[in-house]
């Protein structure tokens, strides 16, 4: 089985590392230096979907399906996950209006 | 049976009846208690009377309680003259008393009656067990249990504040003198490798040889000394001797057939028996020997002279016994061992007749014990009151009564010995003393018994105690009377029935009176009956000045009975008081209370500290895991490269 054509062209795998890293990178920023909680769920689900390109270009590359399958996995998981943190936000926009994560420290000791 | 089986049975009889009664008394009909209370008492008196009859002497051993290597304790009682003779006046005197209690007690409630039997039987049992103990073991655990059922009777009416402080002093006092018993054990342990008395005194070295000179190869004289003091602070403590002596006036707040049983007719007489016992000990340590005669002839006087101003019955009689215990230190201490035992046993006798009475009296004036709110008795307990002249004149030493052959014996061997000026110096002591007694014994009746009914006295028509009271009392007073004539060594002829028995166990005195003995024998019977009849003047007829008119000074001091209670709240009560307090303020705050704290408050700064990490900032935490993966990414990194 071979791998999906890109304009009949192969691209090497480095590229394809090489967005994942810059998109982790982007994505892990987010998380440190956005205070919106939404926009720092979505950088979390853009350093997911980092780690499943780097799954799939690893499974392109080695001609093996089971890095995809892991892919789909992972994106199952994210979906969970994003369900049970869009709710949880959700409740809490309900309550006040959170602009700033800081602001969500009662729990601080 | 035989004999060594019924020498057990002596020990057996008592601690089945405590055992009894302290595990169904409380539930059991009060019949019960009465019939066990004295009754085991009675069996063991019936057991020692049959080794009494068939002269049974020997060392049973039983079996093997302790062996470890060279050290070997059997459970072994000695049955010898000596035992038999102090089990007939435990068991014999302690039955009368314990059947008196049954009358005596009769306001308790149901358990507190069970408990008081229960009490007395656990004493009984622990002066059996000392008395017939053959090792030193055994000695001092019989030693320590009569000390704790002597603390468990005097705080018998645990409500009462003074009852309890009275018993907490009992026994600490009397593990002081505990000590001093193990620890004399102990040193003679060391020398002689050897628990049981037999091992011992077999390997006892002579000190005179043949031609009357030290033998140059006692080499243990030093161990010897030693060993006979510590044992004497045992003896010293638990029979009230100075200076260990100021439990016993105290220990009269216990109920009165305690005070007759325990602190007059037997517990503190184990002192005596303890010298006695260890006899081939005391022979050859002189110094020791001879600071148990100075010890009972100085506390003798001592407490004569204290029992002239006290007003409480009992307390009188408590300084009398001192004083008469006092007597028997005296004469073990100079070698007339029989004459000591003899007024153990005379004074068993008319000291137990006289608190009984005296206890006939407080019942009969509602427990009220201060003799001043007396006066006039004699008409209106004329048995009560016949019994405790007979008693009183016994104290005096008047013929023909018990007392007076058995302290004249003592004066007279302390008199008569040879080439002993110490034995002189105490006869002076003993002389005095048996002055003073005469006198304060006066008072004592007189005050009583004679005149008129004090205004203050709590009863007007007081009647006399029930048979189960006054039965006990007769029996020793007819004792009392007749007692005498077994041993009439102090007139210089007749029976000496008690010496030839003890001759076996002790040793026969080595020396006789002379005709100078009697003269001097009635010649201080004289003087202490004219002291006695000037109580009458003095106290009843009021003719003449009382002595403490003249020195009122005197009356002070001997009130505070010589600042014994103050020196030693001084000393020992006030110095460890500073001394707790000195621990509290430098040890226990800064150094315990400081490693307890300081752990608590390391933990709390420990806790703050950590606590600042937890910010509250959500990109920390993130950061924080972000600089965590890096990390482990580059180890890994590391790691793949290498």
């Amino acid at each position: 089985m071979s791998g999906f054509d890109a304009g009949g062209s192969q691209l090497d795998t480095s590229w394809f590392l090489l967005l994942a890293a810059v998109l982790f990178i982007l994505g892990t920023i987010g998380v440190l230096i956005r205070r919106n909680p939404l926009v720092i769920l979505i950088c979390i689900e853009l350093m997911l979907n980092a780690a499943n390109l780097t799954l799939v270009a690893f499974s392109r590359q080695l001609q093996n399906l089971d890095g995809q399958l892991f892919a789909l996995m992972s994106m199952t998981v994210a979906a969970a996950e994003a369900v049970v943190g869009l709710a949880i936000l959700v409740d809490i926009f309900r309550h006040r209006d959170a602009e700033d994560i800081d602001d969500l420290s009662e729990l601080k000791g | 049976m035989t004999n060594s089986q019924v020498a057990l049975l002596i020990l057996l009889f008592p601690a089945a009846g405590a055992i009894l009664l302290a595990g169904r008394g409380w539930r059991l009909p009060r019949i019960v208690t009465r019939i066990v209370g004295p009754g085991v008492v009675w069996a063991s008196f019936l057991a020692t009377l049959y080794l009494f009859a068939n002269s049974v002497s020997g060392d049973f051993t039983y079996w093997t309680w302790i062996k470890s290597g060279s050290f070997d304790v059997p459970f072994n009682l000695l049955v010898d003259n000596l035992s038999i003779f102090m089990c007939l006046v435990i068991t014999g005197v302690g039955g009368l008393i314990v059947t008196y209690a049954v009358g005596y007690m009769d306001k308790e409630d149901g358990p507190s009656y069970a408990r008081f039997f229960t009490y007395m039987d656990v004493f009984v049992f622990s002066m059996l067990l000392l008395v017939l103990a053959g090792n030193f073991i055994f000695l001092i655990i019989g030693w320590a249990l009569v000390g704790l059922s002597s603390y468990f009777l005097i705080g018998f009416w645990y409500h009462r504040r003074s009852a309890v402080l009275a018993a907490r002093k009992a026994f600490v006092m009397n593990v002081v003198g505990d000590v001093g018993m193990i620890l004399g054990a102990f040193a003679l342990f060391v020398t002689y490798h050897s628990a049981t008395y037999a091992g011992v005194f077999s390997q006892l070295q002579p000190r005179i040889c043949g031609h009357g000179g030290p033998c140059p190869q006692a080499t243990d004289t030093n161990s010897l000394e030693l060993a006979a003091f510590l044992l004497l602070v045992g003896a010293v403590a638990k029979s009230a001797q100075l200076p260990l002596h100021t439990w016993l006036p105290d220990a009269m707040e216990g109920p009165t057939p305690v005070s007759a049983l325990i602190h007059a007719a037997t517990m503190v007489t184990a002192g005596v028996y303890l010298v006695g016992r260890m006899h081939p000990i005391y022979d050859l340590a002189v110094y020791a020997h001879g600071a148990v005669a100075i010890i009972g002839a100085v506390t003798a006087l001592f407490a004569a002279t204290i029992a002239i101003v006290q007003t409480d019955i009992k307390r009188v009689l408590a300084y009398s016994t001192m004083s008469q215990i006092g007597y028997m230190f005296l004469a073990v201490g100079i070698g007339a061992y029989t004459a000591g035992f003899f007024h153990l046993l005379s004074h068993a006798f008319f000291k137990a007749l006289l608190f009984m009475a005296a206890g006939n009296v407080i019942h009969a004036m509602n427990d009220e014990q201060d003799m001043r709110k007396y006066g006039g008795l004699f008409r209106q307990l004329p048995r009560t009151s016949w019994s405790f002249l007979i008693g009183s004149l016994s104290l005096v030493g008047v013929i023909p009564f018990v007392g007076f052959f058995s302290k004249e014996q003592i004066l007279g061997a302390a008199f008569s010995k040879p080439d002993a000026s110490l034995a002189l110096a105490v006869w002076a002591f003993g002389f005095i003393t048996a002055l003073v007694t005469g006198f304060y014994t006066g008072r004592m009746w007189w005050m009583s018994f004679a005149g008129k009914p004090s205004p203050d006295r709590p009863v007007e028509h007081p009647h006399e105690a029930p048979q189960v009271m006054l039965v006990p009392v007769v029996i020793l007073a007819v004792l009392a009377t007749i007692g005498g004539f077994i041993q009439t060594r102090a007139l210089g002829f007749g029976p000496h029935l008690v010496d030839d028995f003890l001759k076996s166990a002790v040793g026969a005195q080595a020396w006789e009176g002379g005709a100078s003995e009697v003269i001097a024998t009635f010649v201080t019977m004289l003087l202490a009956v004219v002291l006695f009849l000037a109580a009458y003047r003095i106290y009843i007829q009021h003719a003449w000045k009382p002595w403490t008119a003249v020195v009122p000074w005197a009356q002070r001091v001997l009130e505070r009975k010589y600042y014994f209670d103050e020196l030693y709240d001084a000393v020992f009560v006030r110095t460890m008081d500073g001394l707790a307090r000195v621990g509290l303020r430098y040890v226990e705050e800064p150094v315990i209370e400081g490693i307890l704290t300081g752990t608590g408050e390391l933990a709390e700064a420990g806790a703050h500290n950590l606590g600042l990490t937890q910010t509250g900032y959500f990109r920390n935490y993130v950061l924080v895991f972000v600089a965590g993966a890096v990390v482990v990414t580059l180890l890994i990194l590391a790691r793949v490269s290498s």
